[in-house]
C-alpha cells in the first residue's frame, strides 16, 4: 500500500519494542465480539492510482461541463473565470495540506493571506471587517440571524421571500429549534417589495434579512429599509450570492447593511456541483466581537516584528464550549487563498470587467426576446426571470438547448418549489460570449 | 504599535528567509487588467442608476508579481507535505496527490448543481456510492454527505436525535450528555439543536464512569455524545455498556467520530450500539486541511434514524441516480448544495485506494504508531493513563513543570527542532495536557526522530538548561506573537 511508509520489518520491530506479539493486540481493549473480519467490508477491490483516474474519469465523462456546454445558470453558483495561477497556488502543498494555523510562528502564510482576504472582502462589501469564512452562503445567512438576535437580544427574524429560497430554509430550519419567531414575507413578484418587507417588521424585531441582488436578480434600492431598522433598533442583514456584483453596483455597505453575509464562489472557485465554496461573513465594527466563526488579526511578535494570529477566541466553542458565538471551528480556509488570489490578480479593475461584461450579456440577451418571452421588470445584474406561455413552451426549449449545448436556464420551481412550473432562472457571467446570446435567442424562436 | 513594519529594507530571500509585505504595501499603481472574456457592451440604464460610487480599492498585482506574493507566503507555512505534524485529534495524515488530479476532471470540477439531473449522473454515482462505503465503514447504513465539517455533522446528527424523540412524543428530552474529555464543539452544536448539556466527569482512567452516566441518564436525556476512542487515546471499553445503559434510558447514542482512524476497517461503531456518528472525512479519508478547510461531515445512521435524514438525498432508482430534495420526516435542508463535493470525491479517492483488501491497515499502522511514540516517551513524560493507546497518546508536563517548564515551552521548543507541535491543552481533564497523533503516514525513521526530539527537551529540562525552551521558538522568522494584544484592540483589516 504505498501511501504506508513501513515494511513488514518495521511493524515486527516497533511491535518488539512496544512489548506485544502481533498487530491485533494493539486492539485488545475492543471486545472481541466487535472485532470485523479482514477484507469483509463490501467496499471495492483496492485500486492502483492508474485505476483510481480510470474509475474516476469514467465517472466524470457522464456529466456534461461547462469545457463542452455553455452555462446560462446561477441561483447560487456562477461559472466565471479562474485564472490558471488561483489552481496553481491552491495547489502548493504549504497551503493545502497545513492544518488552521493555531502554531502562528510556522503559519504566516496561511494568516496573512488570510488577513489579506478579510481586507479585501470587506472593501468589495464595503464592510468594516469580515471574518475568515464560513461553509457557504445558506449557513453564513443561518449564523447572520443568530448573531442579529444575539446583538439585539431580540429573538423575531424576518426574512424577505426574494431571498434564495435555499438561504430561507437552511435558516429557517436553524431556527426552528430555538425560541422565537420566523417570519417570511411573500413577495408577489420576481423581485424585493420592500413596503411589505417593512410592514412585517415589529418591535420584537432582531432582524430583517434580504438579498441583494436578489435571488431573481433584481436590483433595488435599500435606503427605506435602513430607515426601518433604525426605527425598529433591529439589524438590517444583507444576503448576496454573486459577489462579483460589488465592482459594479453599490456595496452592501455603503447602502447601510448592518451584517453582509453571502458567496463568495465567484470569486476563483470553480461550480463543484456545489462545492466546496465559499461563505463570507462581513459586519460592522461594533459587532465584531458577536461574530461567528474564525478570525484573523494584527499584532506583533516577541522581537516587536508584525505578525498575524488567530484572534477573538474566546467567542469560539474550545474555549467557551455551550456557551460559544456558534459551534463553528473550520473555515474554508483554501478557498480564501483561492479567492484572495483571485482578487490580487483582478484588482479594481479586473472585478468591475468581470461584472460589466456579466451585466452586459444579460442587458444584451433580454434586450432582444421575442415576444413569447417575457423578462422580470426593472434592474438586474447578471440574473433574471424569464416566462413561457406554460411549461411545455419552456420545457421544449430547454430540450433543444441542451441539444445544442446550452443549458438555457435553471426550471424556477426545482429551487423555488412555489413557482409555476413555467420560469426560468437565468445568470450570465463574463463566460458567456455574444455568439452563446445568439444561440440562446435563436433557440427561443425555434423551440416556439 | 505601527500597522507598517519597517524590518525589511530588501525584499529578497536570504538564507532561505524572507520577508513579504501585505499586498496593500505592494504600492504602485495597477497594471494592466487581466484579459477577460465575453460581452463589452452596455449595460442596462436601470442597472446605472446603482452604480458604485467608489472603487473597493482592491489592488491589482501583474501575474508575476501575484505568483511570487503567494509562493512566498506559503513558503511560511508548515505543511503535512513539508513535515511531521503530530495534532491530536486532528489525524493530519499525507494527501494523495491522485486525489487532486480527481477534483480537477473538468466533468467533476466544472459542473452545476442544478444543471439537469440526466447530465450529472456521474457524480451522484460517485457520491451514492461513497454513502454506501461509508455506511459500509461505520456500520451505520444510511448516510447523509451533506454536513460541511464535524461540526456540522454534530448539529445534523442531534437535529436526527431530536426528531425521533419528537416523532415518539417526547418532546421533553432535551438533555445531552457531554463527557468533560469531548471537543469543545460537542456542547456548542447541542446549544445550537436547541439542547442544553450536562458534563459527565470521566472517572480515574479518563473513560466514561458507568455510576456518573448512570447518575445522569434519565427521562428528559435525549442523547450521550461520545467520542470512541476518546480525547485521551483510550477505548472506551464498556462501550456496550454504555450504550446499553442510554437505550434503556430511552435515550440515543451519538458518537463523535473524529477519532474514526483507529477503527477504520477493524470495528464499527455501530456494532457498538452508536445510533449517529459523523465521519470527518478530512482526518479518516485524508481530504487536505487547507490552512483550516473546507472539511466534510458526513453523518451515518441507523434504521431508526433514517427517515430523519436531511434533503437533498441522493438515491437510486432503478438505474437512474437522483437527488430528493422531499421528504416529509426529513429534518430539512442544513446546506445550500449536497455537500462539499470536491472534499467528498477526494474521500472516495481514498477508500477506493484502500479497499476492502487493506482498509483495516490504516487504522493498524495508526495505532502501532501511537503506541510506539508513547512507548519511546512514556520513561520521559508523565502519562496520565496507563494502558494500550489507540491511534494516538496523551502526554502531560507534570514532571517538566517542576522545572518551570510547561507544555506551551515544550510545543514551541518543537517548533525549533523542526516539528510542529502536538495539540496542547487538550483534553481539558488534565493538567498540562500534550495529546500527540502521528498517523499511519509517518514513517519509523521520522517519528524516531521526533521522538529523540522529545527526549532532548526533556533532558534540557532535567539539566536546567530551561531558558531556551521559554524563548522558543527562535529559529522562525517570527517570535512567539501577542495573542492578548491581537484581541485587545483587533486589527482585522489593512485600513485603507
Amino acid at each position: 500500500m504505498r501511501f504506508l511508509p513501513h515494511t513488514d520489518s518495521d511493524r515486527q520491530a516497533m511491535l518488539e519494542s512496544i512489548g506485544v506479539a502481533a498487530i491485533r493486540d494493539l486492539f485488545a481493549d475492543i471486545p472481541a465480539e466487535f472485532h470485523i473480519e479482514q477484507g469483509s467490508l463490501a467496499l471495492g477491490d483496492a485500486l492502483s492510482e492508474a485505476a483510481i483516474m480510470r474509475k474516476f474519469t469514467r465517472a466524470a465523462d457522464k456529466n456534461r461541463n461547462a469545457t463542452n456546454t455553455r452555462y446560462f445558470l446561477g441561483g447560487g453558483t456562477y461559472h466565471h473565470f479562474v485564472p490558471a495561477v488561483v489552481d496553481y497556488i491552491i495547489s502548493r502543498g504549504e497551503f493545502l495540506t497545513a492544518y488552521t494555523p493555531y502554531q502562528p510562528e510556522i503559519s504566516q502564510g496561511t494568516l496573512q493571506a488570510l488577513f489579506e482576504f478579510q481586507t479585501m472582502i470587506a472593501r468589495l462589501t464595503g464592510m468594516d471587517v469580515s471574518n475568515a469564512s464560513m461553509y457557504e452562503a445558506a449557513t453564513a445567512t443561518a449564523e447572520a440571524a443568530l448573531m442579529a438576535r444575539r446583538v439585539t437580544r431580540k429573538s423575531r427574524v424576518v426574512m424577505a421571500g426574494s431571498v434564495n429560497p435555499r438561504y430561507r430554509a437552511v435558516t429557517a430550519n436553524y431556527l426552528s429549534r430555538l425560541d422565537g419567531d420566523y417570519v417570511e414575507v411573500d413577495m408577489g413578484c420576481f423581485g424585493t417589495d420592500l413596503d411589505r418587507v417593512i410592514g412585517a417588521i415589529d418591535a420584537s424585531t432582531a432582524c430583517v434579512i434580504v438579498q441583494y441582488p436578489d435571488f431573481y436578480g433584481s436590483v433595488y434600492d435599500l435606503a427605506p429599509l435602513r430607515a426601518a431598522c433604525d426605527a425598529a433598533k433591529c439589524l438590517m442583514v444583507v444576503a448576496f450570492s454573486d459577489i462579483s456584483a460589488f465592482a459594479l453596483i453599490e456595496s452592501p455597505g455603503a447602502l447601510g447593511a448592518d451584517i453582509a453575509v453571502g458567496s463568495g464562489q465567484s470569486l476563483g472557485i470553480p461550480m463543484g456541483f456545489g462545492g466546496p465554496h465559499l461563505g463570507l461573513f462581513t459586519c460592522k465594527q461594533q459587532y465584531m466581537r458577536q461574530m461567528p466563526g474564525r478570525v484573523c488579526g494584527l499584532t506583533t511578535d516577541a522581537g516587536g516584528k508584525r505578525g498575524f494570529v488567530l484572534t477573538l477566541s474566546t467567542r469560539e466553542q474550545h474555549i467557551r464550549r455551550e456557551k460559544a458565538t456558534s459551534n463553528i471551528c473550520s473555515n474554508q480556509g483554501l478557498m480564501c487563498t483561492a479567492a484572495v488570489t483571485y482578487m490580487a490578480l483582478m484588482g479594481d479593475e479586473g472585478l468591475n470587467t468581470v461584472a460589466r461584461h456579466s451585466a452586459a450579456a444579460l442587458q444584451s440577451l433580454v434586450a432582444r426576446l421575442p415576444a413569447h418571452v417575457r423578462a422580470a421588470q426593472g434592474a438586474r445584474y447578471n440574473e433574471t426571470v424569464l416566462s413561457f406561455a406554460d411549461s411545455a413552451a419552456r420545457d421544449r426549449f430547454l430540450a433543444a438547448a441542451k441539444e445544442r449545448a446550452l443549458f438555457a436556464g435553471i426550471p424556477l420551481e426545482q429551487i423555488d418549489a412555489a413557482a409555476e412550473p413555467r420560469h426560468l432562472l437565468i445568470a450570465t457571467t463574463e463566460m458567456v460570449e455574444a455568439d452563446d446570446i445568439n444561440d440562446y435567442l435563436d433557440l427561443l424562436e425555434v423551440a416556439k | 504599535m505601527s500597522i507598517s513594519d519597517t524590518t525589511f529594507k530588501y525584499s529578497g530571500t536570504v538564507g532561505m528567509q524572507h520577508e513579504e509585505p501585505v499586498l496593500f504595501e505592494h504600492a504602485h499603481e495597477a497594471p494592466e487588467s487581466i484579459n477577460l472574456p465575453g460581452v463589452d457592451g452596455d449595460i442596462s440604464p436601470e442597472l446605472s442608476a446603482f452604480a458604485r460610487k467608489t472603487p473597493a480599492s482592491i489592488p491589482g498585482l501583474s501575474e508575476p508579481e501575484a505568483v511570487r506574493h503567494f509562493v512566498r507566503l506559503s513558503q511560511w507555512n508548515h505543511g503535512i507535505e513539508t513535515g511531521f505534524y503530530p495534532l491530536g485529534s486532528c489525524t493530519m495524515k499525507y494527501n494523495p496527490r491522485v486525489n487532486e488530479q480527481v477534483v480537477r476532471l473538468p466533468g467533476l470540477a466544472h459542473i452545476h448543481p442544478d444543471q439537469p439531473e440526466e447530465t450529472t449522473q456521474g457524480v451522484l454515482e460517485l457520491m451514492y456510492e461513497l454513502q454506501g462505503w461509508l455506511g459500509e465503514i461505520s456500520g451505520l447504513p444510511y448516510v447523509t454527505l451533506q454536513p460541511a465539517a464535524g461540526a456540522h455533522g454534530e448539529l445534523v446528527g442531534l437535529m436526527m436525535i431530536r426528531a425521533a424523540l419528537d416523532a415518539r412524543g417526547q418532546q421533553h428530552r432535551r438533555k445531552v450528555l457531554v463527557p468533560d474529555s469531548a471537543h469543545g464543539t460537542n456542547p456548542a452544536s447541542a446549544t445550537l439543536c436547541g439542547m442544553h448539556t450536562v458534563e459527565l466527569k470521566s472517572g480515574a482512567d479518563g473513560r466514561i464512569d458507568l455510576e456518573e452516566l448512570k447518575r445522569h441518564l434519565d427521562d428528559e436525556t435525549a442523547a450521550l455524545m461520545m467520542t470512541n476512542p476518546n480525547t485521551a487515546g483510550a477505548f472506551e471499553s464498556d462501550i456496550k455498556e454504555i450504550c446499553r445503559l442510554v437505550h434503556e434510558a430511552g435515550a440515543l447514542v451519538y458518537g463523535d467520530g473524529a477519532n474514526l482512524n483507529a477503527l477504520v476497517g477493524v470495528a464499527r461503531p455501530g456494532d457498538m450500539g452508536i445510533d449517529c456518528l459523523h465521519i470527518n472525512v478530512h482526518k479518516t479519508f485524508s481530504t487536505p486541511h487547507g490552512g483550516g478547510g473546507p472539511g466534510g461531515g458526513p453523518v451515518a445512521v441507523n434504521e431508526a434514524l433514517a427517515p430523519y435524514l436531511p434533503v437533498p438525498r441522493i438515491e437510486k432508482h432503478g438505474d437512474t441516480y437522483s437527488l430528493v430534495h422531499s421528504c416529509e420526516t426529513s429534518v430539512g435542508p442544513v446546506l445550500g448544495a449536497p455537500g462539499q463535493i470536491g472534499v467528498l470525491l477526494r474521500a472516495s479517492a481514498y477508500i477506493a485506494a484502500f479497499g476492502r483488501q487493506h482498509l483495516h491497515r490504516i487504522a493498524e499502522d495508526a495505532v502501532l504508531n501511537a503506541n510506539y511514540v508513547l512507548n519511546r516517551l512514556k520513561g520521559r513524560y508523565h502519562v496520565p493513563f496507563d494502558g494500550l493507546c489507540k491511534h494516538e497518546c496523551l502526554l502531560t508536563d507534570e514532571w517538566q513543570e517542576k522545572h518551570g517548564v510547561k507544555t506551551i515551552d515544550i510545543a514551541k521548543r518543537l517548533i525549533d527542532l523542526g516539528f510542529h507541535p502536538m495539540t496542547v491543552y487538550f483534553p481539558l481533564i488534565v493538567h498540562g495536557a500534550m495529546l500527540i497523533e502521528p498517523t499511519e503516514t509517518e514513517s519509523r525513521e521520522t517519528l524516531d526522530a521526533f521522538c529523540d526530539a522529545m527526549i532532548d527537551i526533556a533532558d534540557a529540562c532535567e539539566a536546567g538548561d530551561t531558558a531556551m525552551l521559554h524563548d522558543a521558538p527562535l529559529k522562525p522568522f517570527r517570535r512567539r506573537l501577542d495573542e492578548t494584544q491581537a484581541a485587545r484592540k483587533p486589527v482585522l483589516v489593512w485600513p485603507k
